[in-house]
Parts: C-alpha cells; structure tokens; sequence
C-alpha cells in the first residue's frame, strides 16, 4: 500500500464535496493511504497571484513544507485542478535562490521543492497505474462515449505543469478508456470554462460553457468528464442559464473523473455523490 | 480621453512580473487563443503593446486586465516565452496600488474578497464572499438567487467556515505582505518620472 499527503483545498469541503468523497473513497478502494496534512491552508488561488507574488508561492510551500519534514512523505494528491497549479508553480519558483530566500521567511523554515504533486488525473494514471486500476475494474463501461475535459490548469502552463502534451493531452482518455469508456476526439479539450468569473461576469461564462458543450456533444459524448471543481460547477451549472434562451438544449452531465473510477470499482453511492450534480448523472453511471 | 505617456511602465511591469514585455513582436497568438478575447475592450496583444509604448490608460485602466481568467494559453503559446498572464497579473496590482480599479470590473471585487476571507479563516469561506459580494456590489443582488439555492438543498454550499491554521496564516500573511509592500516601494523609486500628456486627437484627423 502506497502512502501520499493529501491536501483536499477549500472547494472540495464546499462546493466540490463529491470530488472529495468520490476521491477518498476510490484511495481507499485502490489501496492508497491517503494522510491529510494537518491544518493546511487555502492555496492562495488566483487571488493570492494577482495580488502579492510571494505569497501566492509561500502558501503551497508551507503545505509541501509539512509533507516533507513533518509527515515524512514524498507525494501530496491534490485533486483541485487550481491548487496543483499552485503547487507546481511553488516547486517550480523555488529553484531560484531569492525566491526560496523569502518564502523561507514567510513560511518560517526553508521549502527547496522535491515534493512530487498528483493532479487527479495523475493519481489514477501514474500512482495507482492503468493495470492495477483496470484489475480493480469490477464494473467496467460498457462503451459509453465521454469527452475527457481537462480545461485549463491541469496542463497550463507546461514548464510549470511539465505536461508532456499541453495542448492535447491523453492521461485522462487512458483512464476512462481503461475503465471500458469509449473517449472521444474532440476540440475543446484544453479550453477555458471562464473559472471564477462565473462569480460575476455571467454572461461570458455561459458563452463558454455553451461552446465547450456543444462541441462534446458533436462529437459524440454522452457525458464531460473533468477534474477541476471550477470546471465541473460551471459547467453542470450554468446548462440551466443556456435553456432559458435555448429551449431545445439538450443537457449533458458533466461528472469528476473520480465519479468515473469510482462507479466502475464499486465504490457505493453515496460517496460517488452524483446526487449533489445540478444535470442529472445517475442514469448514465448507474 | 487624454493619452498619458509613461515611460516607466514597462520597466515597472517587467521588474514586477519577472517578465519582459518589450520582447513581443505582435505575432497576436496570445489573442486568437484568448478565451475572453472577444469580451472585452482590448485583447491581449493589444496590452503588451500599450505596456511597451507605456500607454497607461490604455493598459493599467482596461477592462481586460479584469477578464482575463488566468488560463495560461497565451503564457503557452507566446513564441517569445512571454508569461503574458503573468503581466496581467502585474497590470492589476498596478491598477490597485494607484487607485485606479474601472468601477465596470466586478472580478477586481470578488478577487480582493477572496483574498480577505482567506488571510481571515485560512481558508476560503465560499458563502462569505458571495455574501460580502452582494452587499458591495449592489448589481450582484439578484444574481443567481435560484441557482444557489439550488445548490444549497443540494448539500454543495457549507454554510459555515471550516477553519486552517490560522495563527500560521496570519504570520504568512502579514511577513509576505511587509516584503512585498518593501521590494515594490524600491521598484517604484528606481524610475524618474517620465511621462508627457498628449493632446486628444483631432476629431479631423490629418489636418
């Protein structure tokens, strides 16, 4: 049984608590010993980047910093798509020596990078792996077609991320397709839902959604699979904003990738929290 | 509108952002990739150029500064290596430092919000700054009422803080925030003033 810190971030004890119960109850049925890091803190998001640089790098160091020297461990999961970004840029600004200078006196010890950082993707793919993931596979799809949605900070920017294909990645396709998903080619991959903005300039994420959606379902989805509680509420949500000027929309649920895993390893329903989705996802996973 | 000329904005942005604005040779891939591109006043390319040629309007006053979703698709594809998001990110320090924040920039709002709750629980308390948002914003009142309570009878909105460590955060917060008030105190004074005002154009044109 492999061990990793475990940081939820704030989403997942809020908006995003089925990302955090489909999660957690996949690593324990995948055998991962999941620790979380005691009385971690928010990452910073892109408040913290947009308004004071050294702080928006302390505060992953200073979780990374318990990881390493108190709980003695090498990896964190960080299933947000917005902290391991976060995470990744800290390991990443660290290496120049003034950086790590600072950050030391923010945080109070020295961070010098070293702590590996799984996205939620990365979790399946690379700690569990596609084998032990497929003999763990006791419900397997049976050919449902999904568009795997990977948006934007899972592999942007690459030298931060070290995404090995940025702009038209494929881990996340292997998952689902290991899982007994059919994943479809399509174009908007990679594209942005609007994040945060759907906080308040509404109309532009809708127009986002709209588009990331419609392509998905031109190109054969029954279903968006993603890894980010932004994406996943912009997108699950604001389908009821389109029906209102669009009558014929068709919904498409949009599910975490640990939804997915999840259904297919037994994990019961009431972790799989399809309930909390805004579209109805029950059906389809059922 | 008055044109302010400022030379020194560039050299602020790049020593600020780490970056070098000056390095961009209007290939405009940072645009076409731009998902808010076509939402705001400028698009991106158009603010590295202000940047360059120090049109402080133009760039610092923009609405697109405040658009900008922070998606790393121009930081990505710049054939310069650019972190173009990095700038903006520097634009909207800048706007904030000098009191200059368009009231037509709500994200500006939400943002400063989010960066209290959390320096306040240690972590973000979701329900706070929608909250706070509705009673600074008075457009935002009736925003997506229905929807969220929605997700409230859902279980997707915690109505009560959970809470980091806040001891530690607030040591973080107030270290990070004396260096960072320090090093752009002795950026600013690196740079004499330099700047000129120009005229509005001539509603003729070529005279």
């Amino acid at each position: 049984m492999s061990r990793v810190a475990y940081y939820p971030g704030c989403s997942l004890h809020g908006t995003a608590r089925e990302l955090e119960s489909s999660f957690v109850g996949t690593a324990v049925k995948l055998g991962v010993d999941l620790v979380e890091i005691p009385g971690w803190e928010c990452c910073g998001n892109t408040a913290a980047h947009a308004t004071n640089r050294l702080l928006a790098t302390a505060l992953p160091a200073n979780e990374m910093a318990k990881v390493k020297d108190d709980m003695g461990l090498e990896r964190v999961a960080v299933p947000c798509a917005a902290c391991f970004a976060r995470f990744m840029a800290t390991n990443h600004e660290v290496e120049d020596a003034d950086t790590a200078h600072d950050v030391a006196q923010v945080v109070g010890r020295p961070y010098a990078g070293g702590v590996g950082v799984l996205n939620l993707v990365d979790f399946y793919h690379d700690e569990v792996g596609l084998e032990a993931l497929e003999a763990k596979a006791v419900r397997p799809f049976a050919g449902l077609k999904v568009a795997a949605y990977y948006g934007c900070l899972l592999t942007r920017p690459p030298k931060i991320t070290l995404a090995e294909d940025p702009e038209y990645p494929t881990h996340m396709d292997e998952v689902l397709e290991t899982l007994g998903c059919e994943p479809v080619e399509w174009t908007f991959k990679t594209d942005c839902c609007g994040a945060s903005l759907a906080l308040c300039e509404q109309a532009v994420v809708v127009e986002l959604v709209r588009k990331i959606i419609v392509n998905a379902r031109a190109c054969g989805a029954q279903a968006i699979a993603c890894a980010c509680p932004l994406c996943q509420v912009n997108l699950d949500s604001r389908q009821g904003d389109i029906k209102k000027t669009d009558p014929s929309w068709i919904d498409v649920p949009i599910v975490y990738l640990s939804q997915f895993v999840g259904r297919a390893i037994g994990v019961g329903a009431a972790d799989l929290g399809l309930k909390k989705h805004m579209v109805a996802a029950e059906a389809l996973l059922a | 509108m008055t044109t302010t000329i400022d030379a020194t904005l560039a050299r602020r942005v790049n020593r600020g952002s780490g970056e070098n604005a000056y390095k961009c040779y209007q290939c405009k891939k940072c645009s076409t990739g731009c998902p808010v591109a076509g939402f705001g006043d400028l698009h991106p390319a158009q603010i590295m150029r202000a940047v360059q040629l120090g049109a402080v309007e133009a760039a610092v006053d923009s609405r697109f500064i405040w658009l900008c979703t922070g998606c790393e698709t121009c930081t990505t594809r710049c054939p310069q290596g650019i972190d173009i998001a990095a700038i903006m990110d520097e634009l909207r320090m800048i706007a904030r430092e000098e009191h200059r924040v368009r009231s037509d920039a709500p994200f500006a709002n939400i943002l400063k919000l989010n960066y209290d709750s959390f320096r306040r629980w240690g972590r973000l308390y979701e329900v706070e700054l929608l909250a706070l948002d509705k009673a600074t914003r008075l457009s935002s009142l009736t925003d997506d009422v229905v929807m969220g309570i929605r997700m409230f009878l859902k279980g997707k909105i915690n109505p009560l803080p959970t809470f980091g460590d806040r001891a530690q955060m607030k040591r973080m917060t107030d270290v990070a925030d004396r260096i960072n008030r320090d090093k752009r105190a002795v950026s600013r004074a690196m740079d004499l003033p330099d700047t000129a005002s120009l005229p509005p154009a001539s509603p003729g044109g070529v005279r």
